[in-house]
């Protein structure tokens, strides 16, 4: 466990990280979020980088998940939910009317707060995403299946009790299944809502390990609650307010040089 | 006394006293039904009654159905006396001209019960039960004496006779029923070709060449059954002594069974018992639904309930859906939920009248107009019939399933739904693969329900195609197989009908029990189908509910 660890470090130390040097997957421009009348995001503007771990953190309110949830268009179906602005996902805007909803949340993966497996065999959760796209090849679908829990680290102690309840799984075990189910589908992006705001601290411990090895393969973006999470999974983190982005920078530089008054009072634990 | 008020001891009391009363009256109901619907199948002991007539005495043999109290004024002292009074199925109506009576304890002679010795009941395919002593038997002009050599013949004799009674049904029910079929399929034929003009020379021979083969084949069946009613009268004959000394000839064919009840050990009462349960769930009624079995009555119900249930399933869950998962929130939705809830409490005759109105006449008219029009004016669809009941109890028990679907809809975590959304499922996809699996239970509830609602009802019932004998059963082996035009019989409408429409009240009393006591089981073992089914779900999901 410890020796990850240490690697996170280290990997962090290696290079210098810098938004200008990133390749960007998602441009988010000027973007409002209303329900109803109530303004809940403020002109949000923001570029995530490609193949790296993005945190936003913030007190609770704050339009943090509000905000995640408009990467994957959860939030169309809250009736009373009206947007504003630009977002693109690799060059594509993901809010023009000829987007097909259902093919964007393929590209754009998502894991909620609370464990929510499907009541169906472990195997059957996995490739539920990817019988929509209509593949009923048994070769393929293991594959997909072997693959997908070996990514999420879930494999060893599953893989002979595949056709069993994925409800009886433990918290921290199905949250990691939600995560396997997440990326059978090869997205290319993973949301991850507070994916460890529910487990005890070794299943978050997995969760986190498994993020910082995702990350080769998915852009990631985490909301959390837990200051010292961001700081030890995420290359860049976003730290929001009332709605609104008030700073966004590399982890390192947000945690121990914040640039905003703000940022600083809530880091060091003044209010939130 | 104070404290105990103010700690609501009374509240406890009451609410412990009101549920014991319901436990009470709902396990005495079922009890009555059971012990009175059962009794009819265990051998009675048959009694012999010697009465006072004036100055000569009467000896009266029979079974003791029924005691009661009556007050009478006696004349001497002019106070009430209290005299039992005796019902007697004494049996013998073609002899007697009626088959029950009541005996006033005042003309008994002696009080004490009298047991018939050796006494034999036989029960025929008409006029009911012989109540008599063996005397002889005739047979190809060899006669039998002795009770030992009667019983023995009778009992192989009886037993060839009921053998070719199910013979002969099988040839005049299945195999003649095929031609007459077929043969009213021809008639249908010719008016459909003479209806569009096409019934020319060469469709005239080919029909009667056709109707030239079944009409041999029906002559050919026929000749088939005269030979075994020839067997049939020549089984023998049976002369039974009655009382009153005369003496009375019974032929065998005439005979379903016969029994010494006074002379049964327990172990064959009871194996006469479970026999006649067995006669009672597998025979066709007789003698104008007093006696013989109720088979048809049960197919009927059991049709009709599925076929609705297949109705009610997808209408119901459909409407759920939509108005759970797609209808906006507002004024028309609300009412249109008001509605329904209402739609539950519309009195069940309602249903039927306008089943009868729309279905039946509507529906069933042009269908008739437009794809039986040759076989008019005698209508095919456009008259009650297993279809009509079957949808307007499908109609009757929407409300129960739709509000149920609805409530298990609403109770599927929206956690689940957005998993489902988030890995690119649509919504119709969420909620055919998550949301509705999920909800299984409920719709079971709901259908669990229905299904005690529908079969359970009769009144609607009689106005689109339950009758009180039906000629063929709605299910059989010709083909299409369910025969959705066909009246039928049905258990509930049986009952009304023996216990209130039939010309021999007191045999066919212990019948309606017998009946009554059928349909609780049906309905319970339906029940208890669905709510396993639902159980075994639930325990498949149970690991949502917290």
């Amino acid at each position: 466990m410890s020796e990850n660890n240490v690697s996170i470090v280290m990997d962090r130390e290696d290079r210098k990280l810098s938004l200008e040097n990133e390749n960007i997957a998602i441009e988010v421009k000027d973007w409002d979020l209303y329900y109803g009348d109530k303004r809940a995001l403020h002109s949000v503007t923001m570029s995530l980088p490609e193949h790296r771990v993005t945190a936003f953190i913030g007190p609770s309110g704050c339009g943090k998940s509000t905000l995640l949830r408009c990467f994957n268009r959860m939030n169309d179906l809250i009736d009373i939910v009206s947007t504003e602005g630009e977002m693109t996902l690799h060059g594509d805007d993901m809010y023009s009317k000829d987007m097909d909803v259902a093919a964007l949340r393929r590209r754009v993966g998502m894991v909620f707060q609370k464990p929510n497996p499907f009541p169906k065999s472990i195997y059957e959760n996995v490739c539920y995403g990817l019988r929509l796209q209509g593949i009923k090849d048994k070769a393929i679908l293991d594959e997909s299946v072997e693959w997908a829990l070996k990514g999420a680290g879930l494999w060893e102690e599953v893989k002979d009790r595949l056709n069993e309840n994925a409800l009886g799984l433990s918290g921290g075990q199905q949250q990691r299944l939600c995560i396997a189910r997440a990326i059978a589908i090869k997205p290319e992006v993973l949301l991850l809502d507070e994916p460890t705001s529910a487990l005890d601290p070794i299943s978050t411990l997995a969760i986190e390990e498994l993020i910082f090895e995702l990350k080769k393969d998915f852009t990631i973006l985490i909301v959390t609650h837990n200051m010292q999470q961001a700081a030890r999974v995420s290359d860049y983190t976003a730290f929001m307010y009332m709605g609104e982005l008030i700073e966004y920078t590399d982890t390192d530089s947000l945690f121990t040089n914040p640039k905003v008054k703000r940022t600083e009072d809530y880091i060091t634990g003044r209010y939130g | 006394m104070k404290t105990w008020f103010k700690k609501g001891e009374h509240w406890i009391w009451m609410s412990s006293a009101s549920v014991a009363v319901s436990v009470v009256l709902v396990f005495g109901l079922i009890a009555m039904i059971s012990y009175k619907g059962l009794i009819h199948f265990w051998p009675h002991a048959v009694y012999e009654y010697q009465l006072k007539q004036g100055e000569a005495t009467e000896t009266l043999v029979g079974e003791l159905r029924d005691t009661k109290l009556k007050e009478f004024k006696n004349p001497q002292t002019g106070k009430p006396e209290h005299i039992s009074q005796y019902l007697v199925k004494m049996g013998n109506r073609d002899l007697y001209g009626i088959d029950f009576r009541w005996i006033s304890g005042s003309d008994l002679i002696s009080k004490e019960e009298k047991l018939a010795d050796n006494i034999v009941v036989i029960e025929r395919y008409e006029y009911g039960n012989v109540y008599g002593w063996l005397n002889q038997f005739a047979i190809d002009g060899k006669t039998y004496q002795g009770d030992k050599d009667i019983e023995s013949i009778l009992a192989e004799q009886v037993q060839k006779g009921s053998d070719l009674h199910a013979e002969i049904k099988h040839i005049e029910k299945i195999e003649i029923g095929a031609v007459n079929y077929k043969l009213e399929q021809l008639r249908l034929d010719e008016k459909r070709l003479r209806a569009n003009h096409e019934y020319d020379d060469e469709a005239k021979v080919k029909l009667a060449q056709e109707r030239a083969e079944l009409q041999k084949e029906f002559e050919q069946h026929q000749a088939e059954a005269q030979v075994l009613y020839k067997q049939l009268d020549s089984l023998g004959e049976l002369t039974v002594k009655v009382s009153g000394g005369q003496s009375m000839q019974v032929p065998v064919r005439k005979i379903v069974e016969f029994w010494q009840p006074n002379n049964m050990s327990f172990g064959e009462k009871v194996g006469f018992f479970f026999h006649g349960i067995g006669r009672f769930l597998s025979e066709d009624p007789r003698e104008a639904n007093t006696e013989g079995g109720i088979f048809p009555a049960m197919i009927g119900t059991i049709t009709m309930v599925l076929l609705m249930t297949v109705l009610v399933t997808p209408m119901g869950v459909i409407a759920a859906i939509y108005m759970r998962e797609y209808a906006k929130d507002g004024p028309l939705l609300r009412t249109v939920r008001i509605s329904i809830n209402n739609l539950a409490g519309v009195p069940s005759i309602v249903f039927g009248i306008f089943g009868l109105g729309f279905f039946v006449y509507i529906i069933g008219g042009s269908i008739d107009e437009l794809f039986y029009g040759y076989a008019l004016p005698s209508p095919t669809f456009g008259t009650p019939g297993l279809l009509w009941a079957a949808l307007t109890m499908a109609l009757l028990t929407l409300p129960v399933v739709i509000v149920s679907t609805e409530e298990g809809l609403s109770r599927i975590p929206r956690s689940l739904r957005e998993g489902g959304l988030a890995l690119g499922a649509t919504k119709i996809e969420t909620i055919t693969r998550i949301v509705l699996p999920m909800a299984t239970p409920a719709i079971m509830t709901g259908l669990i329900l229905a299904i005690a609602r529908a079969a359970g009802e009769v009144a609607p019932l009689m106005l689109v195609g339950v009758v009180k004998l039906a000629p063929e059963l709605p299910v059989d082996s010709i083909a299409p197989f369910v025969h959705l035009d066909r009246k039928f019989m049905h258990l509930g409408f049986h009952i009304y009908d023996v216990g209130f429409q039939s010309p021999n009240v007191e045999a066919s009393q212990p019948l309606v029990y017998a009946t009554s006591l059928l349909l609780v089981i049906i309905i319970v073992s339906l029940n208890l189908g669905a709510i396993s089914i639902r159980n075994r779900l639930r325990e498949k999901y149970k690991a949502l509910d917290n």
